[in-house]
């Protein structure tokens, strides 16, 4: 039997077809852009190698440090306004009873299975300052209703809402489960002992919910880090670059700006920052077995 | 059977936290379904929602037509079923080889797939762009599926091996003796006892990968693999100044994943929540 787990050519063919994949779309592009971040291609033509001059130009670019901003910005807006008002969700939705929670469950969720694409489209759409819903709300309460919402100063916290509102359900969804996995007899012996409903969630639900607020967090931090699509489609990245992120301004330098050596310098950075952050948030946050 | 109700004042206002919080995540998509259905001058008057004179499913019949419906849908079916199964396919034969056969590559073999998961996609365009185009992949299938098999690859195998773990050993083992070969085992043994699990990786896979369109943007040019975010994108070109057209084909190309979020809601949720606890 050994021998039959040990066979180096069933091996090789188990791992062989999902590593290639890997190796090819992933680790060689990896190593791809580290070299072309020491040129200066600009996506035609020849280049030359400039050492780390892109390296140095990105530590003084005004965008970069922007970009990391904003992504710290949607981290707080994600661990300070959505995960207390989807736990908050969560731990009300556990006492309603099977069919209003499937009920409700659906509903949060349901903005995650549309297609990011027409979330951001119908988010532009909301935001546009002739027709959108919401100056016509703001109008019908009496404001001018004339606010340009994806304008200056105010273009970055239109696309912290958008992407609160569209994890909502994704983040209330994973607490809901924290909650469901909690023995129910705490509860009856909480209630036994006569706890009322603000200290049994403070007492039972959040300490015990602990293991998921820390996986929760983990997942929300590197999705603001990793944040894309809806910015791009909804400002990519301006007016300016107000509402710039990492992963847009790498490709906005490489397609538009065709500074496609600085762009995959960009992309070297980024990755490291996305590995760093997952370490030291597992360092922070070690995994309870 | 019928049962008893208990309206408390604190169920009342349970009720109308949680009502607020749904008509929040989802009158915007009322908001769009029910401006599809308007004329376009329609659109400018004040009220919130808009009482369409008469209703106009022609712009539904442009959003079909000019958006490529079929055709994009078909794409966007065809590369994200094979990405599932070759995932699922993947995710499993590597998880077996890594938990279960004795090599001494295993451990840094899985850590290295593993790492795949802190990788953001979007690093990887600009080099992909530049391999796919000497490779003339662009503006095929493969420019799509292999880097969606890829990606969703490291969760996948996170999980599987997770699932693996946990289903004893002695089954496998037993067939093994009796001169079972390993593909053997892994398919007519391990997949089964798999099977819930697998469900899990599936709606994950599919899920991101269906929303997904920044790779198909610089991977494909011409439609012939385009996917249905396609039909959005291109709509703002085209139709720039008809917004309830653009309102219509959003709303079009939403309707088949909610359709099917709507029928197998209670799979999709419990997938994703353990998916996601677990990963």
């Amino acid at each position: 039997m050994q021998k039959a787990y040990s066979n180096k050519k069933i091996i090789f063919t188990l791992i062989a077809p999902g590593l290639l994949m890997f190796v090819f779309a992933i680790l060689a592009p990896i190593c791809l852009s580290v070299y072309y971040g020491f040129t200066d291609f600009s996506g035609l033509g020849a280049y030359q190698f400039i050492g780390f001059n892109n390296y140095k130009e990105l530590f003084g670019d005004r965008n970069f440090w922007m970009s990391l901003r904003n992504s710290l910005l949607l981290a707080i807006g994600f661990i300070c306004i959505q995960h207390p008002l989807a736990i908050i969700t969560a731990a009300l939705l556990d006492r309603m009873g099977k069919r209003a929670e499937g009920f409700f469950r659906t509903v949060y969720f349901l903005p995650n299975v549309i297609s990011v694409a027409v979330i951001a489209y119908m988010w532009k759409f909301i935001y546009n300052p002739n027709f959108g819903l919401l100056n016509k709300m703001a109008s019908a309460l009496g404001f001018s209703g004339k606010t340009n919402w994806l304008g200056s100063g105010m273009a970055i916290w239109s696309v912290l809402i958008v992407l609160i509102w569209h994890g909502f359900g994704w983040g209330m969804l994973i607490y809901y489960t924290g909650i469901k996995n909690i023995d129910p007899v705490l509860y009856e012996a909480a209630a036994i002992d006569g706890a009322d409903n603000k200290q049994t969630f403070l007492k039972i639900t959040f300490p015990l919910m602990m293991p998921v607020i820390k996986i929760n967090v983990t997942l929300a931090i590197i999705s603001a880090l990793k944040q894309m699509e809806t910015v791009y489609l909804l400002t990519n990245g301006g007016p300016g670059n107000e509402t710039q992120f990492l992963a847009n301004y790498l490709y906005k330098q490489a397609f538009s700006s065709f500074r496609y050596g600085y762009g995959n310098s960009i992309s070297v950075i980024f990755v490291i920052v996305c590995i760093l952050a997952t370490q030291v948030l597992n360092k922070i946050f070690p995994k309870e077995e | 059977m019928e049962k008893k109700r208990h309206f408390t004042p604190g169920k009342i206002v349970m009720w109308i936290i949680l009502a607020v919080f749904a008509v929040i995540q989802i009158f915007p998509l009322i908001w769009l379904v029910n401006h599809s259905l308007a004329n376009n001058n329609e659109m400018f008057t004040s009220g919130i929602l808009v009482m369409p004179e008469t209703i106009r499913w022609d712009n539904y019949v442009t959003a079909f037509v000019d958006g490529h419906f079929l055709l994009y849908l078909r794409n966007s079916l065809l590369v994200n079923i094979l990405a599932v199964v070759l995932v699922l396919l993947f995710s499993v034969m590597m998880a077996f080889a890594c938990t279960r056969m004795h090599w001494k590559l295993s451990g840094v073999v899985m850590g290295l797939i593993l790492m795949g998961m802190m990788i953001p996609i979007h690093a990887t365009l600009l080099p992909n762009y530049i391999i796919y185009d000497k490779l003339r992949l662009t503006d095929t299938l493969w420019a799509l599926l292999i880097p969606y098999v890829a990606f969703s690859l490291p969760q996948g195998l996170f999980l599987t091996s997770g699932f693996m773990r946990s289903i004893p050993k002695e089954i496998e083992e037993a067939a093994v003796i009796d001169g079972c070969g390993i593909y053997r085992v892994i398919g007519v043994i391990i997949f089964p006892m798999l099977k819930t699990s697998l469900v899990t990786v599936a709606i994950m896979t599919f899920l991101n990968n269906w929303n997904e369109f920044m790779m198909a943007m610089t991977y494909l040019s011409s439609p012939t693999w385009k996917t249905l975010p396609f039909s959005v994108l291109e709509f703002t070109g085209i139709y720039a100044s008809n917004y309830a057209v653009q309102f219509a084909v959003m709303a079009l190309t939403a309707a088949p994943m909610v359709i099917v979020y709507l029928c197998l809601s209670k799979y999709i949720t419990e997938g994703v929540a353990m998916g996601a606890v677990k990963g």
